[in-house]
């Protein structure tokens, strides 16, 4: 038991940092598959996520407010800018609604940088205070995949369903289509900036690069490739896309080729993504006969 | 007869070689060697490894060979803290250099400090780096020491008397440039005749321009990267700008002579390591790096390949017990007061402040070496 211990402290001192934002990518995941499981394939999570951060860490640093006040702030702000540009941008479909949201990422990203006074601009903020512990994250993650499981089984949670598989139809039987994607896309933006925050107050500093378009892709892939049929499918995807380049790390030069190799292998024979219930039961059955 | 003393000789060396091998020195480099600061991170290992070949082949440190463990941190800030908590913990090193980014480090360089571990950063020249504590040292020369020196420089040689500022106001870098360059216009008393700005990815620089042409400065500041640096230039000229423009680090490059061709000429740039600088260790450095690498090395190199000098110089006064905190904990007392002539010429150790002004990490206390271009190259500026 002794000898768990020790090699467990060993092995915490070097992969607490990896296994939480492990649980951080997951909440990133999980913020973007409840707008893809209303239909709407909004890119604006990433910046969520900064807008979550930046008030999280402001109001740590400038107000001394104890964490559990700067992570409710950073899951206010960001829901109250998605209710503000939801109701005219959510008006849009598809491509162009996908195009609009990258579109005010770029906002974001701009007002971050050119409000130096109080955000540091380019230079972000340094020196946050390192309050995020192992269970805040477990925490949150619980949180909110229970608070998104009941809803899924909710009559909201039916009506994103219906609204995703068809509009039309959804909004002939009395579905409100609009307050609908208007709540997915508000709920999203608080965990996404619940994330955010967490994140901040783990990493000592943040930056508005880490907020841009890249980071909106690499929230969008791990939903897809984990599969957004269900709620484990965008969390294995966090997992997989975040523990991969750790575990490749052996292979040192080799290892973003072997990376990439590896997600275009997953993209072709796992199209449904990495959890995929049908899928495993037809290759199931198939073994069996 | 001699063949074989010779051979025997041989075997003896490598004998020997095998023997210290048995001990052996583990440094950390954390650097970016992929994604987009990958072009830093490949000069960064190339300087560290071509400065442990010749340790090592020199007999390494009191007997122990140093053995480089290079890990990339893709330039990330939560890779560069994966990667120091595995080099500190894991691989259990001495000393972490790195991080590439001053913003990795600025994530990463508190585990170093919590573990007690010296970490040494070569490429970080942002402010409060080394204000994480004590166990933190840099060798890059900052730009708020780098800056004051270019613009003094070019006042006494050019008679510049108000400049026109231009810089880049979305980049970590060229922004604490625009502040350091602020900074010293107001040390220096010397007019600003007009700010402009512009943003990474612009290819039109002509508005900012002809509004600076206008204000009729003396000289231009310029805070960019090579990127925008090039065409700023090569516009500037085509508007019949003449005026002498001083840059910070990032249009200090050879890539700028090559982007810019003729119309980067008249370019004042100041840096702690100058390829046309003429030094015996210099030369010795630039011969090296060549063979070995078949490229012509730049001032990420020359850092790199300085600050594992500088390192080993503290691991000889250093007696290793194989305890790894006392080991660690020996080498940071001995570091500071390392003196080093290498490639980037004399260098010391100097003790920074933290934000409440007691004394935290180590800075470097170094001469930048003010160059301008002419003709397609960097002349020195006595």
């Amino acid at each position: 038991m002794d000898a768990f211990l020790v090699w467990f402290d060993d092995f915490w001192a070097v992969y607490s940092n990896l296994i939480l934002t492990l649980g951080i990518n997951a909440l990133l995941a999980l913020s973007i598959w409840l707008t893809l499981a209303c239909g709407v394939l909004a890119l604006a999570n990433a910046a969520f996520m900064g807008i979550g951060a930046y008030a999280g860490a402001l109001a740590t640093m400038n107000y001394d407010s104890p964490f559990a006040l700067s992570l409710a702030a950073a899951m206010a702000a960001p829901s109250l800018v998605a209710l503000a540009i939801g109701l005219p941008v959510l008006r849009l479909g598809g491509v162009y609604l996908a195009m609009a949201t990258l579109g005010f990422g770029e906002v974001v990203r701009i007002v971050i940088l050119n409000t130096d006074s109080i955000t540091g601009g380019a230079l972000g903020l340094n020196g946050i205070p390192q309050y995020t512990q192992w269970w805040h994250v477990l925490l949150a993650l619980a949180i909110v995949v229970f608070v998104l499981a009941r809803l899924q089984r909710s009559r909201t949670g039916r009506a994103f369903e219906a609204i995703k598989v068809d509009e039309t139809a959804a909004s002939l039987m009395g579905v409100d289509i609009r307050a609908h994607k208007l709540l997915a896309f508000v709920l999203g933006a608080a965990i996404a900036g619940l994330a955010g925050a967490l994140n901040a107050h783990l990493t000592f500093f943040i930056g508005p690069q880490e907020y841009g378009f890249d980071r909106g892709v690499e929230i969008l892939t791990m939903a897809i490739l984990g599969g957004i049929g269900s709620l484990i499918g965008p969390i294995i995807g966090a997992f997989f896309l975040t523990l991969l380049p750790e575990v490749l790390r052996g292979l040192a030069d080799f290892r973003l080729i072997v990376n990439g190799f590896i997600l275009v292998a997953v993209v072709l024979f796992l199209p449904n993504g990495l959890w995929d219930p049908a899928r495993f039961r037809h290759w199931f059955g198939r073994r069996r006969s | 007869m001699r063949f074989m003393r010779s051979a025997i000789v041989a075997l003896a060396v490598s004998a020997s070689a095998v023997a210290s091998q048995a001990a052996e020195v583990k440094i950390g480099v954390a650097a970016a060697l992929s994604g987009l600061a990958a072009q830093y991170g490949a000069a960064i290992r190339n300087g560290f490894e071509l400065a442990a070949e010749e340790i090592n082949a020199a007999g390494g440190v009191n007997g122990n060979t140093i053995k480089l463990v290079i890990e990339d941190e893709q330039g990330k800030k939560e890779e560069a803290i994966n990667v120091f908590k595995k080099l500190i913990f894991q691989d259990k090193v001495l000393l972490v250099f790195g991080p590439t980014l001053s913003n990795s480090g600025a994530a990463a360089h508190p585990v170093a400090q919590a573990a007690k571990t010296p970490a040494f950063a070569t490429s970080n020249t942002a402010d409060g780096i080394t204000a994480v504590g004590n166990y933190i040292f840099r060798n890059a020369v900052t730009e708020a020491d780098v800056l004051p020196v270019t613009l003094k420089t070019v006042v006494d040689k050019a008679g510049v008397k108000k400049v026109a500022v231009l810089y880049g106001n979305d980049d970590v870098f060229t922004k604490s440039g625009y502040d350091n360059f602020a900074k010293a216009l107001k040390d220096q008393n010397i007019a600003v005749t007009t700010t402009e700005t512009f943003a990474k990815g612009d290819v039109d620089f002509k508005a900012q321009l002809t509004k600076i042409k206008a204000s009729e400065p003396d000289a231009i500041v310029l805070s960019a990267l090579q990127a925008e640096g090039g065409p700023i230039l090569v516009q500037a000229r085509q508007l019949g700008i003449t005026q002498p423009f001083v840059g910070g680090n990032g249009v200090n490059s050879p890539k700028i002579l090559e982007l810019a061709k003729e119309a980067s000429d008249n370019l004042w740039v100041g840096s702690p390591w100058s390829a046309s600088n003429d030094s015996p260790e210099n030369t010795r450095f630039i011969e090296a790096y060549k063979k070995k690498f078949g490229t012509a090395p730049d001032q990420f190199a020359a850092q790199t390949y300085d600050a594992l000098h500088i390192v080993a110089a503290a691991l000889k006064k250093v007696e290793l017990t194989g305890d790894l905190a006392k080991d660690r904990a020996a080498l940071r007392d001995a570091l500071p007061d390392i003196a080093w002539t290498g490639a980037t010429g004399p260098f010391k150790f100097r003790q920074a402040l933290d934000k409440s002004g007691k004394p935290a990490g180590y800075d470097a206390d170094q001469q930048p070496i003010v160059s301008v271009t002419k003709d397609g190259a960097y002349q020195i500026v006595k």
